[in-house]
């Protein structure tokens, strides 16, 4: 049974004062509020989080940028830990955030399947019956040993899609719709999205795109500045809740 | 009331033990993907090159040829091979695991921050290249050694548990030099300072015969010094340096927990740092 169950899930993280000779060290904040206490600075990246999914819900997260959307999926992910308030995530949790990390331009399309692979979580039965199937759907024949290097852009960003959905998610976590190669490409990728999304049991999607979150999704959370509104049951309430 | 606190912070650290054991469990778990890692690592260095790895052995054999050359024939050709190939061979180890890990955790940010993998797999993907690299070193030393016609003891065979431990020191040391050095951004300046006087302030090139004044003190208090005679003495003058044993074992456990205890509390805070 898959569920994730998050109460009053609260994210703080100290930026110290240091005294610098060089300039242009301010230290950057990825959003949230700052508050200042006692001389130290303090951002609250997510404050009284709370909601509960459980198997076939999809939520959509919404906001402006610096709102917590993303740190929101990196604490379900296990990235960040919680400042305080429990999370509860039972299943197999897969992310879409940066599609193309860990992967190396000298060794070839295939061993980067095999370290994305690993990477993943993945062990290397799981690595080599899924390698054929990565491997028809990125449409690089021949060029799959060939070194990355010697990829397009869209044949790089073709083979990081395919790695990174090739899989049965239990729980998927995606930040931002992903477009990847051509208008053909596109398409398929359109196709693949929809299928995992109809296979996972609990999808959380991050977007600014309201339009997608209203097709993809049947519950939404607004953030602003870390500040969570209670969640809207898009199906329930209706699209004129807004 | 104070046996209370006690048993707080007890309850504390055996939380933090926890957490480190977690992590440590975790890597070994999924110990592919940094073996993996780090052999493409290696192997990135020296793609396309005719030689490949062994560029490795040819670093180490010129930068210790070089140095027997020009000061070898003072003391005996025989007797300074050997005392500086072992030495080397230590110190270019022990400098790399230094400089590299201060800057390790922001070289990592991407994954750190883009994957929940256990933050000790970032060690020892370091650990694994600077174990590849000191293999290399050590075959070139045996060459040396040989070609030297240095005659070695059976208690040469003590530089083995001396490698051992050297190594073995080396995941802890990586572990507290990369916190400090993601906490602290000076500090990997000042490691690569003192990585790069040290090799003159440690008894590499100097040390053997009789030493006084300045380097006599340099000799004793130098923990660098232990840390090289483990390996050396055995080979060079055939005896076992307890002391050496000693001093370096009773560094290490200090690292050790010091690393887990670093590991185990801000583990989860270094996606913050980097």
């Amino acid at each position: 049974m898959v569920s994730i169950d998050v109460k009053n899930l609260c994210l703080e993280y100290k930026i110290p004062r240091r005294f610098s000779l060089s300039e242009g060290s301010k230290p950057l904040s990825a959003g949230g509020r700052i508050e200042q206490s006692a001389g130290r600075r303090v951002v609250a990246a997510l404050s009284d989080v709370n909601f509960s999914l459980g198997s076939g819900d999809r939520l959509g997260l919404v906001g402006p940028n610096g709102a917590g959307k993303t740190t929101l999926l990196k604490v379900l992910y296990g990235i960040y830990e919680p400042t305080s308030g429990s999370l509860d995530v039972s299943g197999r949790v897969d992310a879409l955030f940066n599609i193309s990390l860990g992967f190396r331009k000298e060794v070839t399309g295939r061993r980067n399947i095999e370290l994305r692979g690993l990477i993943n979580g993945w062990s290397m039965e799981e690595i080599r019956a899924r390698t054929d199937s990565i491997i028809e759907f990125s449409e690089l024949g021949e060029f799959i040993d060939m070194p990355l290097k010697t990829y397009s852009q869209g044949m790089a960003a073709r083979l990081a899609f395919s790695v990174s959905t090739t899989f049965e998610p239990e729980i998927l976590l995606m930040d931002e719709w992903i477009g990847a190669g051509d208008a053909s490409f596109r398409d398929k990728a359109a196709e693949r999205m929809k299928q995992i999304s109809q296979k996972a049991g609990i999808i959380v999607l991050a977007s600014h795109n309201e339009s997608l979150i209203e097709k993809v999704c049947n519950k939404c959370l607004r953030l602003e500045n870390g500040r969570a509104d209670p969640v809207v049951n898009l199906e329930t309430d209706g699209a004129g809740n807004d | 009331m104070k046996a209370s606190s006690a048993g707080n912070l007890l309850y504390r650290l055996n939380l933090i033990l926890e957490s480190a054991l977690c992590d440590v469990y975790q890597t070994f778990q999924n110990r592919r993907i940094w073996l993996e890692m780090a052999k493409e690592d290696i192997g990135d260095q020296h793609r396309r090159t005719l030689l490949g790895p062994f560029w490795l052995l040819i670093n180490y054999l010129l930068f210790v040829g070089v140095f027997i050359l020009v000061f070898g024939h003072s003391v005996g050709l025989q007797f300074f091979t050997a005392y500086v190939s072992t030495g080397l061979l230590v110190w270019v180890f022990i400098a790399e695991v230094f400089n590299q890990s201060s800057t390790l955790f922001n070289r990592e940010s991407s994954f750190i921050k883009g994957t929940p993998m256990p933050l000790a797999t970032y060690i020892m993907r370091l650990l694994t290249q600077s174990l590849i690299r000191f293999g290399y070193a050590s075959l070139g030393c045996i060459l040396l050694l040989v070609l030297g016609g240095v005659e070695l003891s059976p208690i040469a065979l003590w530089a083995l548990p001396g490698v051992a431990l050297v190594v073995l020191m080396a995941p802890a040391v990586i572990t507290v030099v990369a916190f400090v050095g993601a906490y602290f951004p000076d500090f990997q300046f000042v490691v690569r300072n003192v990585m790069r006087v040290g090799m003159f302030l440690t008894p590499i090139f100097w040390g053997y015969g009789e030493i006084n004044g300045i380097r006599a003190q340099l000799y004793a208090f130098n923990p660098f010094t232990y840390l090289v005679e483990v390996v050396r003495n055995p080979v060079v003058y055939g005896t076992v340096p307890w002391m050496a044993f000693a001093v370096t074992t009773i560094f290490g456990l200090l690292f050790w927990i010091l690393a887990l205890g670093l590991l185990g509390r801000f583990r989860k805070k270094i996606a913050y740092v980097v």
